[in-house]
């Protein structure tokens, strides 16, 4: 029976193992497929997508007046024209000699990365070059890759103006923060509506309140008056008596006044402009005196995707007016997906030299403990094999610094099962089911307790927004548990069951 | 006694000479940067066709000589090759490309490869991601070590504990200064390493002290009655 026992756990480890290292295939049309997931790995080891974003060096055409000021206008005007109206036509360069500073470069790299940190990218590279301007983003290849990259180079130019005037009523500088909301109607119940809500400074809501409060749809009534005479025939009862009734009809010419109303409507409108692209001109149905300021982006939706759409949508504006805008004009020059340096080769090698070193630590306990140092070897490479699925399926990503905790948590496993098979070998009798329990409890409390400040470092790793670091966090969170339960349940037993044989 | 006072003497010695030779070699050389930290410049070169990685090595190895090379693969398709290192001469570039011309039988021509320049990436910048996740990590374990071996004397314990998790990073640095082993993407999880070890030396001290704390007091105990 107890033979038993130990065969079962050890065709267990065996299973498990093979699953862990070879995979389960099943035949998917005229090819075998690896049901077991695959490793998610992170840009050291996967390859990212390199952004190199260069200063534009283009220059634009701008129309100015008799007096020198610019002239918004959108059509397109020939010489003729131009001399018509006394303007001129000059050609400015999109970021000037002035604006081509250090600080400035230095300034977009951080309003680069802001913008990364606001969209929820939890790992990237960022390196300026402060001779050229030119900056290189590296980033984690998956499916929102794309969306970050068309917003790095937004210019992030805000601005509210005067519909008809063009003159600029807001920008940049009365935000205070951006960010993105939701809301359900529940008249309507059609589902959810995404806001770009924009929260305004002191002075933006001061200037917001007066704006809401001109920029209105409003009625306008024109009253026009004229005189004319007509004829009226006025009839009049005069008192009426109860007694006595007598009907007075007085006919007289009164000169009367008719008024006529022509009711007008007049609307003030603002313009939005992002990145000097309109994207809304409206008017205001009433006051703002909050400072803030919601936008609907998308209409309202139960459709997740959708939603997910707006969301995304709305955040990656968000980050853009939220991180302020860009001091200089900036190019994507290229955006390619190169793979990592780090190659599975190499990785292959480091996974055969730890197999190496765990070998050798094997052959040592089996020489010192015998066949409790055997069984626990064997325990040993089914912890290690049910390690590897727990991370693949509890969607860790991993990092060189996962490696590295993996690599920990074997050594850590070491140290524990050496203690046991230690403790064991050195109590009275080891062959004693008392003493093996015994032996199993004082390692489990030792060790535990040592390890109190490595599981407070490790959670607080898992809780971090960088992906190396969460990444080095949740793979040793895994493996201390780990630890704990499989040796309890498979080591502890084959030993507990090896003694009462 | 007079042994172990020496050993400790020497451990002392030992340490303070590590340390003062690798602020000694910061302030001299500072630090050897990895390639993919450093200022280097980058060809990408279409091979058309998949490619080996050691095949490349070997035409890089012709080319730039002791120079430290990356290269990766570029794109799904995998048939463009990025080679990154620290300075690409005219010549090297042209070198290069007939070389790979030579093996892979492409057309590609020198003057219509570009040699990109790619900035370093500052020391602080690799840390920053990293400063607040110990930063908390570190002050939990210091509460969690003065809660915890309060016997010992909670002041003690933080003191101590920050001392010898300051010395035991300074001593990474030191040696990482001293043996030029590169600034890279290793150092993050050597300095990890380092810390949780600290952690588990530390804390297995602590526990021994506590354990002859208590058996002081036991002892104490037994003699008063």
């Amino acid at each position: 029976m107890k033979k038993i026992k130990i065969i079962t756990i050890i065709v267990l480890v065996i299973l498990i193992t093979m699953v862990s290292f070879f995979g389960v295939y099943v035949h998917v049309q005229n090819r075998m497929e690896n049901k077991v997931r695959d490793y998610d790995l992170d840009m050291d080891l996967q390859g990212a997508r390199y952004v190199r974003l260069a200063v534009n060096k283009e220059s634009k055409d701008v129309i100015k007046d008799a007096d020198g000021n610019e002239v918004d206008t959108d059509e397109e005007m020939t010489d003729e024209q131009l001399a018509e109206n006394g303007y001129t036509k000059e050609s400015v360069p999109n970021n000037t000699e002035d604006s081509l500073t250090v600080e400035n470069y230095e300034k977009s790299k951080e309003i680069i990365e802001e913008r990364l940190k606001a969209q929820g990218v939890d790992e990237y590279e960022i390196s300026v070059n402060s001779e050229t301007g030119d900056i290189l983003v590296q980033l984690p290849e998956n499916d929102s890759t794309d969306n970050f990259v068309s917003n790095i180079n937004t210019v992030g130019k805000f601005e509210i103006i005067d519909a008809d005037t063009k003159e600029v009523l807001m920008d940049n500088g009365d935000i205070k923060l951006v960010n993105v909301m939701y809301g359900s109607s529940s008249s309507t119940s059609s589902g959810t509506t995404v806001y770009l809500n924009i929260e305004f400074n002191k002075q933006g809501k001061e200037k917001l309140a007066n704006i809401s409060k001109t920029y209105v749809e409003s009625d306008n009534t024109t009253n026009t008056t004229a005189d004319t005479n007509t004829a009226t025939e006025n009839t009049s009862n005069e008192a009426s008596d109860e007694t006595e009734t007598t009907d007075n009809t007085d006919t007289t010419t009164n000169e009367t006044n008719t008024t006529t109303e022509s009711t007008e409507t007049t609307k003030k409108e603002i313009t939005m402009k992002i990145d000097d692209e309109e994207i809304m001109t409206t008017s205001f149905d009433e006051p703002i005196e909050n400072g803030k300021l919601q936008l609907s982006i998308g209409s309202a939706t139960t459709d997740a995707d959708s939603l997910q759409d707006y969301i995304t949508q709305a955040t990656a504006m968000a980050s853009v007016l939220d991180s302020g805008n860009l001091p200089i004009q900036y190019d994507i020059e290229s955006n390619e997906y190169i793979l990592s340096d780090i190659t599975n080769t190499e990785i292959e090698y480091i996974a055969l030299a730890v197999g190496i070193v765990l070998l050798i630590g094997f052959i040592v306990w089996v020489i010192r403990y015998k066949v409790n140092g055997f069984l626990s070897a064997i325990a040993f490479v089914g912890l290690i094999s049910l390690y590897l699925l727990v991370i693949r399926y509890t969607n860790v990503s991993v990092s060189i610094q996962g490696i590295v905790g993996i690599i920990v948590t074997i050594l850590l496993n070491y140290i524990f099962i050496n203690k046991i098979l230690s403790k064991i070998k050195h109590s009275e009798d080891s062959k004693k089911l008392e003493n093996v329990k015994e032996a199993i409890k004082e390692s489990y409390k030792e060790f535990f307790i040592r390890l109190i400040p490595i599981c407070i470092s490790i959670i607080a790793f898992c809780f971090a927004s960088w992906t190396t670091i969460s990444s080095f966090g949740m793979v040793m969170f895994w493996g201390v548990a780990l630890i704990a339960l499989y040796n309890y349940l498979i080591t502890a037993t084959m030993l507990k069951v090896k003694a009462e044989k | 006694m007079k042994q172990f006072i020496k050993s400790k003497q020497l451990k002392i010695v030992l340490m303070v000479l590590i340390i003062i030779a690798g602020i000694v070699m910061i302030a001299v050389k500072g630090f050897n940067f990895d390639l993919k930290y450093q200022d280097t410049q980058r060809v990408e070169l279409y091979i058309q066709t998949e490619f080996n990685i050691a095949d490349i090595k070997q035409i890089t190895n012709e080319v730039f000589g002791n120079q430290k090379v990356m290269i990766q693969k570029v794109e799904v398709f995998e048939d463009s090759v990025s080679i990154t290192t620290t300075s690409i001469s005219d010549e090297q570039k042209s070198n290069l490309v007939t070389k790979i011309n030579e093996k892979y039988g492409t057309e590609l021509k020198a003057e219509d490869t570009q040699v990109e320049n790619i900035a370093h990436t500052r020391g602080r910048d690799i840390i920053k991601p990293y400063v607040i996740p110990f930063a908390i990590a570190i002050i939990i374990v210091l509460i969690y070590l003065g809660i915890k071996y309060y016997k010992l004397n909670t002041a003690k314990v933080i003191l101590k504990s920050i001392g010898i998790m300051l010395l035991s990073q300074i001593l990474l640095f030191s040696i990482i200064a001293i043996t030029r082993i590169p600034i890279g993407r290793l150092t993050i999880p050597m300095v990890i390493l380092v810390y949780l070890f600290t952690l588990f030396g530390m804390t297995s001290r602590f526990e021994k002290n506590l354990a002859k704390k208590k058996l002081e007091e036991s002892k104490e105990k037994k003699t008063k009655k």
